[in-house]
């Protein structure tokens, strides 16, 4: 937080840049190898014999590693990013320590995602949902993510939670909640058999995007716009009631990967009204949003901003598409087709990607001394745009086309061969998408060092301290 | 903030952050631990008394079906649906699932679910098709499997033949504990009014998969006029990669089938013969059912096989080698082959693979002789050159041509 004429900048504490530079960039790294699997296992579906079948590039192995390396490599250090940058700025606290820091790092990137990918590789795996890397990488997975409470959640918890803005909450939730529910989609599987193992499964595949991925997102996405427009958000109001409700409602949506098994219908019945009200929920919490955004335009000029508004209506979309397909009526048809694969992309490279290069761009815009490139961010954000709308429209069209075969008596080949055409647009779509990620790379690679605090509109003031933290607005200003 | 906004904001996130950890926990117990609870009774309850579960061997093919990720494309569970049941077979049950450590139920269909995948295809059709799917299934879109191979099919590991061994379990448990374990799963159940559960029981067969052989049946008769066009394609996506393109039975997915598959220009087939054989498979080889095809689709496929066949002009035959192939087949053949050649012979039950149907089609001499000479691998069709002389031989070669019924 260089920038002298910023009044507030004596009361902000020490950030980490070190640790948010290093988990940034590993995130983007992260990212690439992992876009890199989910191109290769989309290319196999096209000319499945073209690697020549080595057992570590057959298909599954390389499925696991792409949703591994998304989940945990990719949003898993961006999120870290985010947090090195943000804490100390929503309580007025350092993080725990450095020290601890690069202790974390080390944990997520050399014990949990580079060896995880190897071993899915090498052929060891569990066959779970969000949950593929082996059982010793899933303890791990476990001791960082308790290392990262003590790490993070301490500056909370200073003075009382009355000030706490509510990306703070989001982020003390997805924290305490990953940590409980990581296990459960893990561990408990292996321990017991079938349809009640998956009853389990069906809350972590859940969990993992409600308790992990979309809290953090949201907390980038509230913590951006403020500190993009120089304006409070909306309604604090609503800001709370959302994420609450999220809080109580995203966990009892699990079974709703398992409508119409042999799981007690009752079970699947509560699944599925929460379903719905979530959508209720996601609808409040993007209403605040779009509200606080009002007279930024669609595509607002700071491209972190610009990120987190496209994030924000890609949840919207993505939620009430999951409320609607958790219905039965809908379920029945679309369920095990393309459409969910285009609904999990629209979740994870539409809603969380863009926030989490929105959060990246964001605090990279604020390291004085890191390398800055905006036209490369414009490039990726137009790049990945397009990429997206293209992908997730392809296979929504292509699910619907195979549930119709399905429906029908048509042989089970019938719905592959229909798909072709669209796995190929499918595949082709990976072009504007790695490039996007590319030039996400050269973004914060390339371009003059500084650059980044030169783009912010510096007339209004460095930061959103005002906004999102009153207790260090009030330290700076004497009356704490 | 007054003070007192400042107690209740305290108070009311304290209430709140309770009811946010009572909510993932209630979340654990309503949909997790509760249900659990349910489908381990439920286990207890509908499961037969002993039900089989995994060798060695099979447990080895599991873990190879887990670390490929086969779940990610084959789910392992049949819905409580229509569509479901009708491709195929009954709903999963709970206890059919309880040796699943985990379970492998997918949420994404590629190819086809494959809860009930045993005894639909044989041994050697599933290395073949994990060597090299597309040779035997074209258009498919499966990964190959060449390293559980020492690089042919009919060279497998140790892991191709656990993997497949594995692959005959799914479905096996429900299968063997047949009518008397669902009239106890059924009992247990105690769910007369429950509609949805009784789907469970009243699928229209236990595995409903077109694909799987019948070893007796009867077949739709097919409508004579039929469309070359659609034909000829439909034979080109689905029977060409064993058959050939020509049906000279050197398709590439030919090689690693025991017996290989019928050579159709070695044949005059009937219609019912060719429709039997759509409609049931021949059961024991690879020759799978077609039952997902509509009636015109078989009709069609039905004709382009016929028409690979080129008539020949039929020598006459002496009396006494006709009398002499009578005598060689009622002492040799008929047992298996039947007295009037229908494939109905006394020790047929004997036999993994019912013999060939000589009223339904006619080998040609060459293709009779060379049965007769060679056997036919992978059936209990065995040489005849060393106990019968070639006079007997050609004798009887010819016989059995005689029993061909062009009528039907």
């Amino acid at each position: 937080m260089a920038g002298s004429e910023n009044p507030n900048a004596s009361a902000v504490p020490r950030i980490e840049t070190q640790l948010v530079y290093l988990h940034g960039l590993a995130a983007i790294v992260t990212l690439l190898i992992s876009v890199t699997f989910g191109i290769l296992a989309s290319i196999e579906l096209l000319v499945p014999d073209f690697a020549g079948n080595p057992s570590w590039l057959s298909w599954g192995r390389l499925r696991y590693d792409h949703t591994q390396g998304i989940l945990l490599g990719w949003l898993g250090n961006a999120f870290f990013a985010f947090l090195y940058h943000a804490i100390p700025l929503l309580t007025g606290r350092p993080v725990k320590s450095a020290r601890l820091g690069q202790w974390i790092f080390g944990l997520w990137n050399f014990a949990v995602v580079a060896p995880g990918w190897v071993l899915v590789l090498a052929g060891f795996s569990q066959p779970l949902e969000w949950a593929e890397f082996p059982l010793v990488i899933d303890g791990f997975v476990v001791l960082a993510l308790a290392l990262a409470i003590v790490q993070f959640l301490p500056p909370f918890f200073w003075r009382g939670l009355e000030d706490l803005y509510v990306s703070s909450w989001y982020v003390i939730g997805a924290l305490v909640f990953t940590l409980l529910a990581y296990p459960m989609g893990n561990f408990v599987p292996e321990l017991v058999p079938g349809a009640r193992g998956a009853a389990f499964s069906g809350l972590w595949i859940h969990d993992a995007i409600g308790l992990f991925v979309t809290p953090l997102a949201l907390a980038i996405i509230y913590f951006v716009i403020p500190a993009a427009t120089h304006r409070p958000i909306y309604s604090h109001f609503l800001s709370m009631l959302g994420f609450w409700l999220l809080f109580f409602l995203y966990p009892l949506n699990g079974t709703h990967h398992y409508v119409f098994s042999v799981i007690p219908m009752s079970a699947q019945i509560g699944a599925i009204t929460a379903s719905a009200l979530l959508g209720v929920d996601v609808i409040i919490v993007v209403t605040n949003l779009l509200l606080s955004l009002r007279g930024s335009g669609l595509f607002p000029r700071d491209v972190a901003l610009r990120f987190a508004s496209m994030s924000t209506i890609f949840y919207l979309v993505v939620s009430i598409q999951g409320s609607v397909q958790a219905q039965m009526a809908v379920n029945q048809t679309v369920h095990f087709s393309d459409w969910v694969i285009g609904h999990s992309h629209l979740a994870m490279l539409g809603f969380a990607t863009f926030a989490a290069a929105g959060g990246l761009a964001h605090v990279w815009q604020r390291i004085p001394w890191a390398r800055y490139n905006a036209r490369a961010l414009e490039w990726s954000y137009w790049l990945l745009f397009g990429g997206v709308i293209l992908m997730v429209t392809d296979l929504t069209i292509a699910g619907l086309v195979e549930a119709r075969l399905w429906q029908s008596a048509a042989p089970w080949l019938d719905s592959v061969r229909a798909a072709r055409p669209y796995w190929i647009v499918r595949s082709g779509s990976a072009i504007p998408i790695a490039a996007g990620f590319l030039a996400l790379l050269a973004g914060f690679t390339t371009g003059p060092r500084g650059a980044g605090l030169k783009s912010i509109d510096a007339s209004a003031g460095l930061d959103p301290v005002e906004h999102i933290a009153p207790r260090l607005a009030r330290a700076a200003s004497g009356t704490l | 903030m007054s003070r007192d906004t400042r107690r209740f904001l305290r108070m009311s996130y304290l209430v709140a952050s309770i009811a946010g950890v009572a909510f993932f926990a209630m979340s654990v117990a309503l949909l997790g631990i509760w249900p659990g609870r349910v489908l381990e009774q439920e286990t207890r309850r509908m499961s037969p008394p002993h039900p089989l579960g995994l060798s060695v061997s099979e447990q080895r093919g599991r873990a190879i079906y887990s670390r490929e990720g086969c779940a990610y494309c084959h789910s392992q569970q049949v819905r409580y649906l229509h569509s479901d049941m009708a491709r195929f077979g009954a709903p999963t049950l709970a206890w059919e699932t309880r040796f699943d450590y985990p379970h492998l139920w997918g949420t994404r269909r590629i190819g086809p679910d494959l809860s009930r995948e045993g005894g639909v295809h044989p041994e050697d059709w599933q290395f073949a098709h994990l060597f090299a799917p597309r040779n035997l299934v074209a258009d498919s879109v499966m990964p190959a499997y060449p390293s559980l191979f020492d690089g042919s099919p009919d060279r497998p590991r140790q892991e191709a033949r656990d993997l497949v061994s594995y692959l005959e379990t799914l479905g096996r448990a429900r299968e063997l504990a047949g009518p008397e374990g669902e009239a106890h799963a059924r009992s247990a159940c105690n769910c007369p009014n429950d509609e949805m559960a009784q789907m469970a029981f009243h699928a229209a067969s236990l595995n409903a998969n077109p694909a799987r052989t019948r070893r007796q049946g009867v077949a739709p008769d097919l409508p004579p006029t039929a469309n070359m066009d659609r034909g000829r394609q439909l034979y080109a996506h689905n029977c060409a990669s064993c058959h050939g393109p020509h049906g000279e039975a050197d398709g590439p997915g030919s090689a690693g089938l025991h017996p290989r598959p019928a050579n159709l220009t070695a044949h005059e087939y009937t219609t019912a013969r060719v429709s039997y054989v759509l409609w049931n498979g021949v059961a024991g080889t690879s020759m799978q059912a077609w039952r997902d095809f509509s009636e015109e689709d078989r009709a069609a496929v039905a004709q382009v096989v016929r028409g690979f066949y080129t008539p020949q002009t039929e020598p006459a035959l002496p009396v006494e080698i006709t009398d002499l192939g009578a005598r060689v087949y009622a002492a040799n053949c008929s047992q298996c082959h039947g007295e009037h050649g229908a494939a109905d012979g006394s020790a047929i039950s004997e036999l993994r693979i019912v013999p060939a149907d000589f009223r339904g089609a006619r080998p040609t001499i060459a293709e009779s002789l060379r049965a007769l000479r060679n056997g036919v691998e992978g059936t209990q069709m065995a040489p005849w050159t060393g106990r019968l002389s070639e006079a007997e031989l050609s004798a009887v070669a010819y016989y059995v041509r005689g029993f061909f019924v062009r009528a039907q």
